[in-house]
């Protein structure tokens, strides 16, 4: 036997003793991704069963205006919590919101309200929300809102936001001196102030929660979610006897 | 053998962190620092694919490229080297990404240090694995040249077990 064939029959005898010693190796490698997917399932069980739960309310009488969209006196209300920081409420405004104003409000099966609710996670909320209720002084709350949660990611992390802001109040065609020192003079705070009280009051934890009926319901609902809970109010209101408790005047806008 | 360990805890993270980005998970377990504002800002997708997807796959491919086994020694010292520079790209993604929490978003995010961690962890073990290669080439040829008998081969691997 040559030398040569000698070593390469060394080699093999190494290697098949080496694959051999790895088998450990490779069932150790198995059960870790056993147990980290498992942990990963499990995470996902645990945070789906963390989320608030859709709750029973009673009707309660709004303290705060919060932004009005369509007829105030359809037979049902959908009151909306929202952050304009929040990722989930941008997901709502952009995919499911149009359909809900097309479908639900234009049609007057109910009226939208917005309330602000800046959670204190994201640092230029409260200034979207004034920004926005500036655009509002000049009938362009509703669609400063679709620009601020559509270009959510442009201003969110911004030290000043005010530079993108005035961008989309110059698109809307704004009156530029008159949003600018409504921005600056933050004279709506108030008003947001009350709007987050009004959710505090109401057990809102988490953004966007709707008020729909005797429905709260937490989490960026889709659409069919959305137009049954406006079914089930609507039927209720048209079986209730007449309720006295007129809902507070909001400043109301088209989008 | 460690960086397949790695690249497989790497991965699980990466996945962790891609069902939250597509809405799976719905909260992430974050003790420490904001993962949920890192994780919804725009720098959190890199050409509209989830930056956690492409890490995914990064660390899938660096634990084929750990286990895959070779029978010669080019492909070895070759594939010693992708290793090396698949890890030391990702590298240096993971700092500009934790440039971009540090400084621009202003919030940390655990998971995604923990991944830039275990990432810089194989690009030093990729090193170490290239020189071994590299060594046990060196004794190979030395071996080759001897001529009354064999040199012990010493601690040199040989082709066909896994990288790492």
């Amino acid at each position: 036997m040559s030398q040569k064939s000698a070593r390469a029959q060394r080699s093999n005898v190494v290697r098949t003793q080496r694959a051999a010693n790895l088998k450990p190796f490779y069932i150790g490698l198995v059960v870790v991704a056993i147990v980290g997917i498992a942990l990963i399932a499990w995470s996902a069980q645990h945070s789906d069963a963390s989320r608030p739960s859709i709750a029973n309310v009673a009707a309660t009488p709004l303290k705060a205006q919060g932004h009005l969209l369509g007829n105030p006196n359809a037979p049902v209300q959908i009151l909306e919590f929202a952050d304009f920081g929040c990722p989930h409420c941008a997901e709502f405004a952009t995919i499911t919101e149009p359909d809900v104003r097309k479908r639900i409000v234009e049609t007057g099966l109910a009226s939208y309200r917005y309330f602000d609710f800046p959670l204190g996670n994201f640092p230029n909320s409260v200034h979207a929300s004034n920004a926005a209720a500036c655009a509002g002084d000049q009938n362009k709350f509703w669609e400063m809102h679709d620009k601020l949660f559509e270009g959510q990611p442009d201003w969110s992390d911004e030290s000043n936001p005010k530079g993108v802001f005035e961008t989309y109040a110059k698109a809307l065609g704004l009156d530029m001196k008159a949003w600018d020192a409504c921005y600056d003079s933050q004279k709506h705070l108030p008003e947001i102030d009350a709007d987050h009280e009004e959710g505090v009051r109401r057990h809102v934890e988490s953004t966007p929660t709707f008020v729909i009926g005797t429905k709260q319901i937490p989490g960026a609902i889709p659409y069919d979610m959305l137009k049954a809970y406006v079914d089930t109010a609507a039927m209720a209101a048209k079986t209730a006897t007449p309720n006295n408790s007129a809902p507070a005047k909001g400043k109301s806008g088209t989008p | 053998m460690i960086i397949a360990v790695l690249a497989l805890v790497g991965a699980l993270v990466a996945l962790y962190l891609t069902l939250f980005k597509v809405g799976v998970i719905r909260e992430l377990v974050c003790n420490v620092g904001s993962c949920e504002r890192v994780n919804t800002s725009r720098w959190a997708m890199f050409f509209g694919v989830p930056v956690a997807a492409w890490g995914l796959a990064t660390y899938l491919a660096l634990l084929v490229l750990a286990l895959v086994p070779v029978q010669r020694a080019a492909l070895e010292r070759a594939l010693a080297w992708l290793l090396v520079a698949v890890s030391g790209w990702s590298v240096l993604f993971s700092a500009w990404l934790t440039s971009k929490e540090l400084f621009v978003i202003h919030a940390i995010c655990i998971w995604c240090v923990t991944s830039a961690t275990i990432m810089t962890l194989i690009f030093f073990a990729s090193l170490l694995e290239l020189a071994r290669v590299r060594r046990a080439e060196r004794a190979e040829r030395f071996d080759a040249r001897a001529t009354v008998q064999p040199a012990a081969s010493g601690g040199a691997s040989m082709p066909g077990e896994p990288h790492g």
